[in-house]
């Protein structure tokens, strides 16, 4: 499904990711590990188009990503949530939904039943504004808006950062549920190596811009981490 | 002082605010979403103006059959510039000022190569010809035309940008650039038809103005000044600001010529606008910004 092979990436002259060679099967989920700063948020900008220029190959369902826009890579179903989910301030929730359509390669504009069938709050809070929801609820909007594109793959950064513990767990159920039961292939840049290790089929630990242990998601022991992890 | 040279200063006043909206209109969203100060705007207004002359001129088209055509035609010209030279610089906010100031520049010379300096005529439409009478208040039928087709643009601007899939996605890239392109909207394209709106707006004004005053290459610079005006005090990114704006300019240049004289009127209006934006630097209606 996702497959780099030699690639770099760079930010004006600096290089920023160095090297990286890794395979994603349709359906799994890949945790990307590692500590602030080494560039787990900067593969994801890599895979959708938003750093400055790249070198080598990243193939997305077997065609060459390399020239194309970001919001060609979008059409092509990669549905992306950034850090800081990114969610439009002035755009209601239902607003921001539809902007998730967009992306989508039928034209329709409906917004799927799952969405609202996993945040049901979503239904909710429709009229309220983007910027006027709490962390969780932007974190829930933002995942729900790439969910509205019917993605065959989706990006995660950080996705249970800086939210209240009661929704942590809503939202890393979802997101396996997503995984498990839809069969959709996850990208999913984590601190938490707990639920990266339960979650994921496989990981990549990243330091300075580089590959530097990868593995089946059970393989992820507390040498790694506290080699590569801890602080 | 006699109320029915009054209530007529005030009615002209409403029709150069209406032709000042439909300018000034253009110039806010072009600022609004591209954060673009297009200094070529008043020769849209003046390329619309020729445009409307030349398809009378020579094609023996009337104003109502030509308005749709210049509309196209000075938004093709204004999506060409965008292209051409606005979306290399949209990273460089002074050199766009620049730029389009030299745009402007190649505009209007050509057209003085063109078509000579000397002003030329357009002919009302006939329709339009005469006035409606209200006791002592004389209404020219098509100043009241020129009315009804700024609102009615101003209608479609509004709804353009909240109810199509357009303006959702204009606004959507205003916000967020980055994270629109995400969801497959390509913001360089709405950048590029939204100036040619803007361009378009403008070069209806520019037809719509060419009966009452005479069309020459330099015409677009006075309107465009008022213009800014309009944007200044209104405050950007509010099309309620603009229209506000828009008819209070219009209203207050007229009633203040009329009270002293020309000259002595733009004075009080520019010192009028200095104090109020001392006072409100956003503007009368600024965007309010959340989250």
């Amino acid at each position: 499904m996702l497959e780099a092979r030699n690639l770099y990436s760079y930010y004006g002259k600096s290089v920023v990711l160095q090297d990286l060679n890794f395979d994603l099967e349709p359906g799994s989920m890949l945790a990307v590990l590692g500590r602030n700063g080494v560039g787990k948020t900067t593969l994801l900008r890599t895979i959708m188009g938003l750093t400055d220029r790249t070198k080598g190959d990243l193939f997305f369902s077997g065609e060459p990503l390399g020239d194309r826009r970001t919001d060609e890579r979008a059409m092509m179903g990669i549905g992306y949530v950034p850090q800081g989910r990114e969610v439009v301030p002035r755009f209601t929730v239902a607003e921001n939904l539809k902007m998730g359509t967009f992306a989508r390669k039928d034209g329709k504009r409906a917004i799927p039943d799952k969405v609202f069938d996993l945040f049901p709050i979503l239904k909710e809070f429709s009229e309220r504004r983007g910027g006027d929801l709490s962390g969780g609820q932007q974190q829930q909007l933002a995942i729900g808006r790439a969910l509205a594109m019917n993605p065959k793959m989706l990006l995660l950064d950080e996705p249970t950062e800086g939210i209240q513990p009661n929704i942590v767990q809503e939202i890393e159920e979802v997101i396996q549920t997503l995984n498990v039961e839809h069969g959709l292939t996850i990208v999913l840049v984590e601190q938490n190596i707990d639920f990266a290790r339960r979650a994921c089929d496989r990981f990549l630990v990243m330091d300075k811009g580089q590959v530097v242990v990868s593995g089946r998601g059970e393989d992820l022991n507390d040498e790694i981490a506290n080699k590569h992890l801890t602080f | 002082m006699d109320s029915a040279i009054f209530f007529n200063q005030l009615f002209a006043g409403l029709s150069t605010a209406s032709i000042l909206l439909m300018i000034a209109a253009g110039l806010a969203i072009i600022y609004g979403s591209m954060g673009v100060i297009n200094l070529a705007h008043g020769e849209f207004v003046m390329l619309g103006a020729y445009a409307t002359w030349a398809l009378q001129t020579f094609f023996g088209l009337g104003m109502l059959i030509s308005l749709p055509l210049v509309f196209v035609a000075i938004g093709a010209v204004g999506w060409l510039i965008e292209k051409g030279i606005v979306s290399r610089l949209y990273n460089r906010p002074l050199d766009t000022i620049l730029a389009t100031w030299g745009v402007g520049i190649v505009l209007q010379q050509a057209i003085t190569l063109g078509i000579g300096s000397q002003s030329r005529f357009v002919q009302r439409p006939e329709i339009f010809d005469g006035n409606l009478f209200f006791g002592d208040l004389v209404i020219s039928n098509y100043r009241l035309f020129i009315l009804g087709v700024s609102l009615g643009m101003l209608l479609v601007t509004y709804l353009l940008l909240t109810r199509t899939e357009f303006g959702t996605k204009l606004r959507a890239v205003i916000q967020n650039r980055e994270i629109s392109e995400c969801y497959g909207i390509r913001a360089e394209r709405v950048y590029g038809l939204t100036f040619a709106y803007g361009a378009a707006l403008a070069g209806i004004a520019g037809a719509l103005v060419t009966p009452l005053i005479s069309t020459t290459p330099t015409m677009g610079t006075t309107l465009v000044v008022d213009a800014f005006l309009v944007v200044i005090v209104g405050g950007v990114g509010s099309l309620v600001g603009t229209a506000l704006a828009s008819g209070l300019i219009g209203e207050a240049s007229a009633m203040l010529s009329m009270i002293f004289n020309d000259t002595t009127g733009r004075i009080l209006l520019l010192v009028a606008i200095i104090l109020l934006i001392r006072f409100r630097p956003t503007g009368l209606i600024p965007q309010t910004v959340r989250g």
